[in-house]
């Protein structure tokens, strides 16, 4: 807060606050629609910081500069007016309402659509609202923007993706929206520059859906790039920000006086010596910190321009970008970067003939830590490490640790050894051209490519922590006796060919028509090479190439590699039909193929209807002056989820790879059979879903209200039920399981002018609730999330319950004493200070049979808030975000190992009766598992992040004019600056693994505190 | 109006016909499918091996969920016996299996259905491989001896079953998904089939003498008369066990290795008295037990701390006990505090961080030779013995006792202690007293090689010997059926007396 205060005064120092007084004008604003009188009107005189407004009657009184000068009336529900000044000294104004919000047209699938006669659900996100913060990636631009739609980071580390949920998880398999970029299907948004974007549409229910048929089944995502208008002045625009970032929570963990007092007392309790190094803890004192080892702070870096010119006939967009970001652990070893160049044109080819293209072309680099697992990872090592062992001996080499060893090695050495580097080559375009077969009927075809090469090189140098060579003392992780390299090389292909005609009539009659329909073909090809050696000559990372093999002669390279095809097609029609103002009806039809599904199932159907009743001009809404607006929607449809469907999943392949080796020289020999049953009536995922909405615009548009409920039902869902073991094969896939989501969600925008302070404050709230519904014949539940530390699966998938809910242990406290401990017969190896597991069945003994729900990792709500503040040339935005009720796994401890470095918590164990009903005894030796899965483990997980604070400053155009540059914004930004949240581990905010695997922290890596300092120029 | 719709339509229309139906049919380009399989004796071949590759899968994915769950010989044969601890990091590490070690354990557990899964998927690679190679165009002594290697691999497989749970479903064809819900067969039955495939693997398989090294490890006529007298020998059938083992004897196939702690070495492997090995090397980039030719039970049974193991399969005080003294064969099998493990280091408690005063050798391979793969805990090449000819001369000892012929059985059982130095067991020594020589001799010299426990069931000594340590007669011969299994098969499949 303080840098944000400095920042403040220094921009006031440079503020340019000079203006002259000439002229007194004066003059009153009344409202055009009824002649009231409007106060509260902002007046200012164009081009300086001179402005007022207007009092209870309406009336001003301004000096302006002279005869030369322009006012500009501006109320917040009006259209702005200017008038000249001359020699008038009275000016008096009618302002007009603006309805310009309600004949917004919103992007919809294959085509455009007023706001005001939408009937779906669909949320929007404008150009204003991506770049008003920076976003270092495009799905950060949806986080709590948009009603139901959940953004959930994956991991901190630069460069990782994000999971987007539309409306609750909506399948056990792929529940990622479908995201069209300028009608391009896209894997991942990842490559796009935020600032070339224009708008995102997010389909959320069925009906706005229904039009992308099969894969529209977990909502749609659809993104314009900026494409320039026609007639427009040739604007160029630079937007850089530069960041430091820094981790902004540690762990509190043992120091090492603490850790080296329970061991000891852990290794008395299983009847071990204590170790003779920890024989004196208070000698040892506070030890090391790793957290503050591996943890730095790090950069990130952004420029961006943009250039935008339009004739009477084109227009062209042109926008190019770089952004760097270091990791706060790692530094450059965990580095993302980003090039990206766009260029996006359209001409007229005559009356009649449109054409049109757009080109992207992105290069990132990544080079990436291992993360997110418990095993080898620097987050969960500096985490577990002993904080007596340093992470470097006097002399400057890496140290091992003497007291653990196994999984958890120096996070030092690791780091500094890490080669991992990806490098992606991105290449996205279309070219459509439009034909008007008629005044109202047209026609568009548009070709369009996604191709993607991606490589990988991933370089393990030789390593030994020991002291001298041999040294036997040091554990098998720390030493790599020889080196390794891996190359890599992808490459997936994408085309896709659409042609679609539309037809948009206005009927004699007053009602509206509007048909639009398809056809769509797609074909996916994917390609991978991968080879691999050992023993290069040089430890050198820049020498690690597969010929600079020591044996590169009789050492065949190990390689792989393989392709995978899939086709889809698609033809699909929407009817729009508007009754004059009031009634708005849609229809549509998909029907949809795909190589993926079986034989038996090879096309789908998909339908919907929607009607929107603009309730207006109802007599009994319209003498009401407080309502501008009054929508109710309604919308039913079906759709399909079959992006989770492997390519080839419907068969049985035969695999070649079940080897064995025979003969005394140990050759392998290749085996081969199929692993899984097949499924030739594999198909689709069925979703469907039912919405009622209502829209409204209160008080002269000072006031928005969304509001949604939605019942979301995934039928046919795939699941890999378990068969029975006689069958021998894995189970493949079948369309046997169900889920269904439902939820409310509710939006409202106020937005005022209080003299010249215009502000904006806004919020959205989404209550989503998650069941399983079926999950095929005898309904056998799912297992799924192996957290190693606890020693078992922890999430589980069954009927009449939230997918993948944390499922273990009921505890009741600590036995206080050894006779309490022998009374349970259900515990017959518990003592005093052991966990009391509670005996669910009353069976007499404790088993997995006495499993139940021990937390829920799908929150009750999730909310964002924004407030927006100018003050003049000052402009002030916060940006928070929050998810409430949501449970999370704490599994960062290696428990099984019995001396990794514990949280402080620890301190607080049972020593003795009375001493705690919380925590248990601290040994070596477990006999009552007090480390199973257990709710001990589940820690409520909501939090309040303030994601964004901004403070921006433009700068005069008096001075803007002088340096010939249009507009210049001069901003200060904090992301993540305070997080509001009881979970003890590093960040609360922790995706998925996969579908089934929600809020583990396995040692997550956090996300960074930014702070920023950037710079917007338009010339 | 209607004009122009029907031009709209007439678009439309044109568009759907455009829509090929071939567009849609993408063949997979790598591997085949089940259809285009089975076309030549290459495909032939490769299926069988397929069938061999399952014997090498110790730790498996249980259907269903993400958890692996080993499945060791050395699991259930020794650490459920009086021979040895499950060890590990604590009572906490494999939970499941300190339970099984105290006979608590549970038809929840994962470890059972890795059993019985992993056992029924290596059944279905060999019922397809009985199924389809017959009609395939080939050579037929090859076309044989595959169906004959299949045979066998599933009869050791359904000795493996029956021995573990009793009637297990008998699957003989892969199942259509209209039977995949089946029903247990009696156990006699089981153990009929299992004859009967043995026979006729016995036909069709050569003589070890009769294969050139690079087929070392393939199935042979030894190993299928060796496994169907052990297959006799586990129903008291004593007669055709006693004239297996001595077709076994008297083939000239098999000598014992001279040096007894030679066997388990690298050098040692298809040794001179090795019958049936399952094979490892060592190959890159494999720990748990994925399927690329390693084993992971180096790494498992291998001290904790510096040397960098998992410390499991502790050998008990009791077995130790077991040996008389200056029997070289403990010092083959169990490492003891200040014994050198190998180019490891000296054996410390310090060193291990545990408090375990012994732990097995007989897995035990040196870092040097370790696959130099930069795992820290690669696969390691120890091949599983898992038939060797002390076996097959104790069992035939165990059969001419069982036959009155009690001269027969201290010969044969002298012939595996002389091989040791031993003194032989003297000719006075009849009767029961004889009859504990020679499963002293079974447990010494077969120690910590998966076979104590079954031993002990089969020998109906169980109940006596691990009655501290919780065995219920009745109850614990077999283990239980997994739960899952039965909830799978809509509840035809029973469970086991007593779980």
């Amino acid at each position: 807060m303080k840098k944000l205060l400095l920042a403040f005064s220094f921009v006031t120092a440079v503020m340019v606050t000079a203006f002259s007084q000439g002229k007194a004008v004066t003059g009153m604003v009344t409202a055009a629609e009824d002649g009231q009188a409007l106060p509260g009107v902002t007046v200012v005189e164009k081009g300086s910081q001179n402005a007022t407004f207007t009092d209870l009657d309406g009336r001003y009184t301004l000096n302006v500069g002279g005869e030369d000068a322009e006012l500009v009336f501006s109320f917040i529900g009006y259209t702005q007016q200017t008038s000249a000044v001359a020699a008038i000294t009275e000016i008096n104004v009618q302002l007009v309402a603006d309805v310009a919000g309600l004949e917004e047209v919103i992007v919809v699938g294959y085509g455009n659509q007023k706001r005001s006669k939408i009937s779906g659900a669909v949320g929007t996100i404008d150009s204003k609202e991506i770049t008003s913060m920076p976003v270092l990636r495009t799905e950060q631009a949806l986080q709590g923007r948009a009603a139901g739609v959940q953004v959930t980071q994956n991991s901190g580390q630069p460069g990782s993706t994000q999971s987007i949920r539309i409306r609750g998880t909506g399948s056990l398999n792929n529940s990622e929206p479908l995201y069209v970029i300028d009608g391009i299907p896209s894997g991942g948004i990842d490559y796009l520059n935020p600032a070339d974007i224009a708008s995102i549409s997010i389909l959320k229910d069925a009906a706005s859906a229904a039009i992308y048929g099969a894969r529209g089944g977990n909502g749609v995502v659809l993104i314009t790039t900026k494409a320039g208008s026609k007639n427009q002045k040739p604007q160029i625009t630079y937007e850089s920000y530069f960041g430091v970032q820094e981790p902004w929570k540690y762990m509190a963990l043992l120091n090492a006086e603490e850790y080296a007092i329970l061991m000891n007392e852990s290794r008395s309790a299983a009847g071990l010596t204590p170790l003779a190094a920890l024989a004196d803890p208070s000698s040892l004192g506070e030890g090391f910190d790793w957290q503050d080892e591996v943890f730095e702070r790090a950069t990130m870096m952004n420029h961006s321009f943009s250039f935008t010119k339009g004739t009477e006939t084109s227009s062209t967009a042109i926008g190019g970008s770089y952004f760097t970001q270091d990791g706060i652990v790692g530094g450059d070893k965990g580095n993302f970067e980003r090039y990206t160049f766009r260029v996006n044109t359209r001409q007229d080819g005559g009356e009649r003939f449109r054409l049109g293209q757009n080109v992207n072309f992105t290069h990132l680099n990544r080079s990436a830590l291992a993360e997110n697992n418990e095993f080898a990872t620097p987050v969960g090592r500096a985490l577990n490490m002993d904080p007596i062992t340093q992470a470097t001996r006097e002399d400057g080499t890496f140290a091992y640790s003497n007291f653990i060893d196994s999984d958890i090695a120096n996070p030092a050495n690791q780091i500094a050894l890490n080669n991992d580097f990806w490098t992606t080559n991105r290449f996205v375009g279309s070219s459509f051209a439009e034909f008007d077969i008629l005044s109202n009927l047209t026609f568009r075809s548009t070709m369009s490519v996604d191709l993607s090469l991606g490589s990988q090189r991933i370089f393990n140098p030789t390593y030994d922590l020991g002291i001298g060579p041999n040294d036997p003392d040091r554990p098998a992780y720390e030493f790599r006796p020889v080196n390794s390299l891996v190359l890599g090389e992808n490459k997936w292909s994408n085309w896709q060919w659409e042609n679609i005609v539309t037809y948009d009539k206005e009927l004699s009659n007053g009602d509206d028509l509007k048909i639009v329909a398809g056809y769509s073909s797609l074909s996916n090809r994917s390609t991978s090479f991968y080879a691999s050696r050992d023993s290069l000559a040089t430890n050198d990372v820049e020498y690690a190439y597969l010929n600079n093999s020591l044996n590169a002669a009789e050492q065949a390279p190990s390689a792989n590699g393989g392709i995978s095809e899939s086709a889809f097609v698609g033809q699909f029609m929407r009817v729009d039909y508007g009754l004059g103002d009031a009634i708005s009806l849609a229809g549509t039809i998909r029907r949809d193929g795909s190589s993926r599904f079986g034989v038996n199932n090879r096309y789908g159907i998909f339908p919907s209807f929607s009607a929107a009743w603009n309730m207006t001009e109802l007599p009994w809404v319209a003498e009401k002056d407080w309502i501008d607006f009054l929508k109710l929607r309604g919308s039913w449809g079906q759709n399909g989820n079959a992006d989770g469907i492997g390519n080839y999943d419907y068969t049985s392949l035969v695999y070649n790879g079940l080897n064995y080796t025979f003969g005394s020289d140990q050759v392998q020999v290749n085996g081969a059979g199929p692993i899984n049953t097949s499924n030739p009536d594999l198909k689709w995922e069925t979703v469907e879903q039912t919405n009622v909405g209502i829209d409204a615009d209160l008080y002269k548009g000072k006031l928005n209200f969304v509001f949604d409920y939605f019942v979301k039902s995934t039928n046919d869902m795939l699941a890999v039920v378990p068969l029975p073991g006689v069958v021998g094969y894995l189970p493949s896939a079948t369309n046997v399981a169900s889920a269904r989501n439902s939820g409310v969600e509710f939006m409202v925008n106020h937005r005022n002018q209080i003299g010249l302070v215009e502000y904006s404050v806004g919020g959205n709230i989404s209550f989503i609730r998650n069941e399983v519904t079926g999950l095929g014949e005898g309904g056998q539940p799912i297992s799924t999330g192996s957290v190693f530390g606890i020693g078992d699966l922890v999430s589980y998938t069954e009927i009449g319950q939230p997918i993948a809910y944390f499922y273990g242990y009921e505890t009741a406290g600590i036995f206080q004493t050894d006779e309490e401990a022998a009374a349970n017969t259900a515990l017959p190896d518990a003592q005093a200070g052991d966990v009391i597991f509670v005996d669910q069945n009353d069976d007499g003994t404790v088993d997995g049979a006495d499993k139940v729900m021990i937390g829920n990792p799908h929150p009750d709500f999730t909310y964002g808030f924004n407030f927006d503040a100018s003050y003049k040339s000052f402009d002030f935005s916060v940006f928070l975000q929050g998810s409430h009720g949501n449970d999370l796994l704490n599994g960062v401890f290696r428990y099984d190992l019995n001396t990794t470095n514990l949280p402080v918590s620890a301190l607080e164990r049972w020593t003795g009766e009375g001493t705690t009903n919380v925590y248990p005894r601290i040994s070596h030796s477990d006999p009552n598992q007090n480390n199973r899965i257990s709710d001990r483990f589940v820690e409520d997980g909501s939090f309040m992040r303030i994601k964004n604070v901004q403070l921006g400053y433009t700068l005069p155009e008096s001075v803007m004019q002088r340096l010939s540059i249009g507009k210049c914004r001069i901003y200060v930004a904090a992301s993540n600056l305070f997080t509001f949240t009881s979970y003890s581990g590093l960040d609360p905010e922790i995706g998925s693994r996969g579908t089934l695997e929600i809020g583990i922290d396995r040692g997550f890596y956090p996300s960074a505190r930014t702070f920023m300092a950037g710079i917007n120029v338009n010339f | 109006m209607s004009q122009k719709t029907t031009l709209i339509i007439g678009l439309f229309a044109v568009s759907l016909v455009a829509c090929k139906s071939e567009f849609l049919d993408v063949k997979p380009l790598v591997g085949s499918t089940e259809a285009n399989f089975f076309l030549n004796a290459a495909d032939a071949e490769s299926a069988t091996i397929a069938c061999y590759n399952n014997l090498q899968q110790e730790v498996t994915n249980i259907q269903g969920s993400s958890q692996l769950a080993p499945h060791f010989r050395w699991y259930f044969g020794d650490i459920v016996s009086d021979d040895s601890h499950k060890g590990g990091s604590g009572d906490g590490d494999e939970p499941e299996l300190f339970l099984f070690e105290n006979f608590q354990g549970l038809a929840s557990s994962k470890l059972m259905l890795a059993e019985w899964q992993v056992a029924y998927r290596g059944i279905a690679y060999c019922n397809l491989a009985i199924d389809r190679i017959p009609d395939v165009e080939m050579d037929e002594t090859d076309k044989n001896r595959f169906v004959g290697e299949a045979a066998f691999i599933r009869a050791y497989w359904y000795f493996n079953l029956v021995t573990m749970f009793g009637d297990v479903p008998l699957i003989l064809t892969n199942l259509a998904p209209s039977e995949y819900q089946q029903t247990r067969t009696p156990s006699t039955e089981v153990w009929a089939q299992i004859e009967t495939d043995l026979e006729l693997a016995r036909q069709a398989l050569p003589k070890r003498s009769a294969m050139s090294v690079s087929e070392i490890g393939r199935a042979t006529w030894g190993a299928a008369t060796s496994l169907l007298a052990k297959v006799h020998a586990y129903q008291s059938e004593w007669a055709p066990c006693r004239d297996l083992t001595y077709e076994v004897v008297s083939s000239g196939e098999y000598f014992l290795e001279p040096d007894y702690s030679k066997i388990f070495t690298e050098a040692g492997e298809n040794g001179s008295g090795s019958i049936w090995e399952v094979q490892y090397m060592n190959a890159s980039g494999g720990n748990w037990g994925n399927q690329l030719e390693g084993t992971f039970t180096n790494v498992f049974t291998r001290a904790r701390g510096q040397f960098g193991g998992y410390g499991f399969n502790i050998p008990e005080q009791n077995f130790v006990d077991e040996f008389e003294s200056g029997d070289p064969r403990l010092a083959a099998s169990v490492f003891q505090v200040g014994d050198q493990m190998g180019d490891r280091g000296e054996f410390t408690l310090e060193a291990t961080g545990m408090p375990h005063e012994y732990y097995t050798k007989k897995f035990f391979i040196n870092a040097s030779d370790e696959a130099p793969f930069g795992d820290p805990n690669p696969n390691g090449y120890s091949n599983d013995r898992i038939i060797r000819y002390a076996d097959v001369l104790l069992f035939h000892a165990e059969a001419q006792y069982h036959l009155g012929n009690e001269g027969a059985a201290r010969l044969f059982t002298n012939e595996v202690r002389s091989r040791v130095s031993l003194q032989p067991i003297p000719a006075n020594m009849t009767g029961l007293d004889l009859l504990e020589a020679i499963y002293h001799e079974r447990r010494v010299e077969l120690g910590l090689e998966g076979h104590r426990f079954f031993d002990l069931v089969r020998q109906g000594r169980a109940s006596s010997v691990l009655a501290d340590a919780g065995f219920s007669a009745g109850v614990n011969e077999v283990f239980p059926i997994p739960e899952v299994e039965i909830t799978l098969s809509g509840g035809n499949i029973t469970q086991n007396n007593g779980y």
